[in-house]
């Protein structure tokens, strides 16, 4: 094709495959980096937890006191930030590697361990069990615009609360194919989900190439590690198990009341994770995390809706973008007690927020009444945000195909595009609506003038009616359960 | 000149700690009776507070900044106060249950009670049963608080309470629970007397358990 356009080959030009967002400039992190390395060297973070301790204190640099607070130097963070992996490719149990956590790739996916369920019939909450997890599994494993899967809710049936871990991620499997974010009750109980994983991946070696998950750990803010987190910790780091250490500060209430300052303080406590594990075993492939937002001053309420969470999320995914470290962050959550406008609102904001700046694991999608409680409809809701927001981190294309001078000039003055080629060829670059309402009155009347709310209902029914993810063949699913029979002749 | 305890209110709703305590030094040297030390000055400046807060007029830190002022005075009055035996808000003992280390709730509906003008005594977090039946029976707090952010540690709390029966105290003090899984309900079910939504309105129920 011959170019019609005079000047296709222009010198000095910028052009972005994508829109570009960030929060902070790079001296800012510094600043914010080199303030965390003052913290662990002055203050420190305490420990419960003795093989760590001995590791701090045979590493010859950090510091223990009397007090169990570990002060690490400054040299001895720096050698342990260059050991960890920039890229961890999970695979789920349908095989397919398909989520590629590196620099800038993003996938989105629930939270975890909700206690309750909102009923959207009855409008009440009941206690979440074995089954809604199976059920929030499956609308995840049939949604395109989930990658992975957190148990979204807790199974609250399970026969007893120090092995609830392993009901649990049975329930996620039998629901949901994709890769996964495990939780556990502690490193005995992440022993035991690591050894299901491994049935299905074909053994511990394949599980270290192709992980099926990633462990979700969390330190106590401020400057807290409990034992039974440093023990998961450990044992990921001995394993080589994909594991995430992330802070869940609330601004103003468990750290400070400025976004510079809780991000400071909560980039000291994965920094110890980062030493630990190092003096661990080097190389974990250990991520970095963060549940950085703000306590409500009014209703103290761990906000899960602010646009704070939002801000101060994105500006960490820009440090562990600086640190070269993956990054685990936020989104598509509300505050709101139900599904409604606030929801969907906070939801939005959340996680355009989060894909723009590039985060890798973008989790709690679906999440409501702050963390409390689950809703399918919201996983289904949020489903169609994702795709929009997708669509938005496309960008504009501006080659000679896209500028469209050519058709322009085809069709000139006063004709009309719908049947030209290039329509034909481009418009599914579009976002196709599954939810999202465009038509007439007439014939949204005539089609039962259905509210955004109603599609969503029905849409979840449709999917909890007709998805069957792909079964777990018969041998595994009885080596699964020896493995939790056995959890639960332990502790019986 | 007697001291004027509407100033000494408006210090308190301003939140200044020090000043606070100073007036109420002042006051108790000057002679004033500490009910009406208690009554006309710190309570009567918390109870504006408590109203402007329900109006989204104050918030959290500006009602703990005003707690902590209250809590400043009270040390002074306390000992007074028992001495004469005027009525006091009482003893709030409170922790978190066994296996659990959510935190910083437990102590917001500590910090505020302290500005109501209780007497707190916060145990901390992770504690056995015992610690619970031990601190009863050496602080005789007229409430006990128990906190729990689990549904895997919330059992915990039925256990304390049965514990409580067992060592033949439970009627002794009236029994306070709560935590983002835990509801109305359920503290029926363990046999709680009070189930405390948040911070602010677990005070009032608190208060309103105790008869005042
Ligand atoms: C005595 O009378 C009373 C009266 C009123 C009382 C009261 C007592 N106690 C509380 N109240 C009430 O008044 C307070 C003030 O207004 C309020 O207290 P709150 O504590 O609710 O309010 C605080 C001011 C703000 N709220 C909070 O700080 C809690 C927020 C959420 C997000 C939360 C946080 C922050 C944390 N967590 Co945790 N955490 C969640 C929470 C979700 C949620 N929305 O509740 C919840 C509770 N956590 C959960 C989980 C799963 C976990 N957490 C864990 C750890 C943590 C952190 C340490 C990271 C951190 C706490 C840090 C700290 N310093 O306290 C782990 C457990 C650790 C342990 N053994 O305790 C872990 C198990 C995660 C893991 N697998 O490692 C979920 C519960 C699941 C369940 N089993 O029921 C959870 C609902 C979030 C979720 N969906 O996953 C009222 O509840």
């Amino acid at each position: 094709m011959k170019s019609v356009m005079p000047d296709m080959q222009p010198m000095n030009q910028t052009v972005q495959e994508t829109p570009q967002f960030r929060v902070l400039t790079e001296d800012q992190i510094e600043q914010i980096y080199f303030a965390a390395l003052d913290v662990l060297e002055r203050i420190g973070s305490r420990v419960h937890h003795d093989e760590a301790l001995k590791l701090f204190r045979s590493s010859g640099d950090a510091v223990v006191s009397e007090d169990k607070r570990v002060r690490v130097p400054a040299s001895l963070v720096e050698r342990a930030l260059k050991s960890y992996p920039r890229k961890i490719t999970l695979k789920g149990r349908n095989g397919k590697r398909s989520v590629a956590l590196q620099k800038d790739h993003v996938y989105f996916g629930t939270g975890s361990d909700l206690p309750f369920t909102y009923d959207r019939k009855t409008g009440e909450r009941r206690r979440t069990t074995y089954k809604d997890v199976v059920d929030a599994g499956r609308i995840v494993d049939y949604l395109d615009q989930y990658d992975f899967f957190m148990s979204h809710g807790i199974v609250g049936d399970a026969p007893n609360p120090q092995t609830y871990d392993r009901h649990q991620f049975m329930a996620m499997l039998e629901g949901c194919t994709k890769p996964m974010v495990v939780t556990s009750v502690d490193g005995e109980g992440l022993e035991d989900l690591w050894k299901m994983a491994c049935v299905l991946q074909g053994g511990e070696e394949e599980f270290r190439l192709n992980p099926m998950f990633v462990a979700y750990i969390e330190p106590i803010s401020p400057l807290t590690n409990d034992v039974t987190a440093v023990e998961k910790l450990l044992f990921a780091a001995e394993k080589g198990i994909p594991a995430m250490y992330t802070p869940c500060p609330s601004s103003g209430a468990t750290a400070p009341a400025t976004i510079a300052g809780m991000l400071v303080q909560s980039l000291a406590e994965t920094l110890l994770a980062i030493v630990l594990c190092h003096l661990k075993k080097p190389g974990m492939p250990l991520i970095m995390g963060g549940v950085t937002t703000v306590m409500d001053m009014r209703t103290t309420t761990y906000s899960y809706g602010a646009p704070e969470l939002s801000l101060a999320s994105a500006a960490n995914t820009d440090i562990s973008k600086w640190l070269k470290l993956i990054m685990f962050s936020t989104g598509g959550c509300s505050d709101s007690k139900c599904l409604d406008e606030q929801a969907a609102i906070e939801s939005t904001i959340s996680n355009l927020t989060a894909f723009l700046s590039g985060a890798n694991l973008v989790h709690d999608v679906g999440y409501i009444d702050s963390g409390v409680n689950a809703s399918l409809e919201s996983l289904v809701m949020n489903n169609e945000i994702i795709g929009m927001v997708r669509q938005v981190g496309k960008g504009v294309k501006t080659d000679e195909e896209h500028l469209a001078l050519k058709v322009i000039d085809e069709v000139g003055p006063g004709g009309e595009f719908v049947t030209h080629d290039h329509t034909y060829e481009h418009w599914r670059e579009w976002f196709l609506p599954k939810l999202m309402d465009r038509s007439d009155w007439e014939t949204w009347n005539n089609e039962g003038a259905k509210s955004m709310s109603e599609r969503i209902d029905e849409e979840t029914q449709r999917i909890l009616d007709t998805h069957e993810p792909l079964p777990i063949d018969d041998a595994a699913k009885k080596e699964l359960k020896a493995i939790i029979d056995a959890a639960e002749k332990r502790h019986s | 000149m007697a001291v004027d305890l509407g100033k000494m209110s408006d210090l308190l709703i301003a939140g200044k700690v020090e000043d606070v305590s100073n007036m109420v030094q002042e006051a108790i040297d000057d002679g004033m009776d500490s009910s009406e030390i208690l009554q006309g000055g710190l309570i009567a400046g918390m109870d504006v507070v408590g109203q402007r807060f329900k109006a989204c007029e104050m918030y959290i830190p500006e009602v703990l900044r005003s707690a902590k002022a209250m809590s400043a005075g009270m040390i002074k009055l306390r000992p007074l106060l028992i001495e004469s035996g005027a009525k006091t808000a009482g003893t709030f003992v409170i922790g978190t249950v066994k296996g659990d280390l959510h935190d910083i709730g437990k102590n917001l509906v500590a910090m505020m009670f302290e500005g109501a003008g209780f007497n707190v005594v916060n145990l901390g977090i992770d504690l056995d049963t015992q610690v619970f039946v031990d601190a009863v029976k050496e602080h005789k707090p007229e409430l006990l608080g128990m906190s729990a952010l689990l549904t895997t540690t919330m059992p915990r709390m039925g256990e304390v309470i049965n514990a409580l029966k067992e060592a033949g105290i439970r009627d002794q003090v009236k029994i306070m629970v709560g935590g983002a899984p835990v509801t109305d309900e359920y503290a029926k079910e363990i046999g709680a007397d009070i189930y405390g939504a948040n911070a602010a309105s677990s005070v009032d129920k608190g208060r309103e358990a105790l008869g005042d």
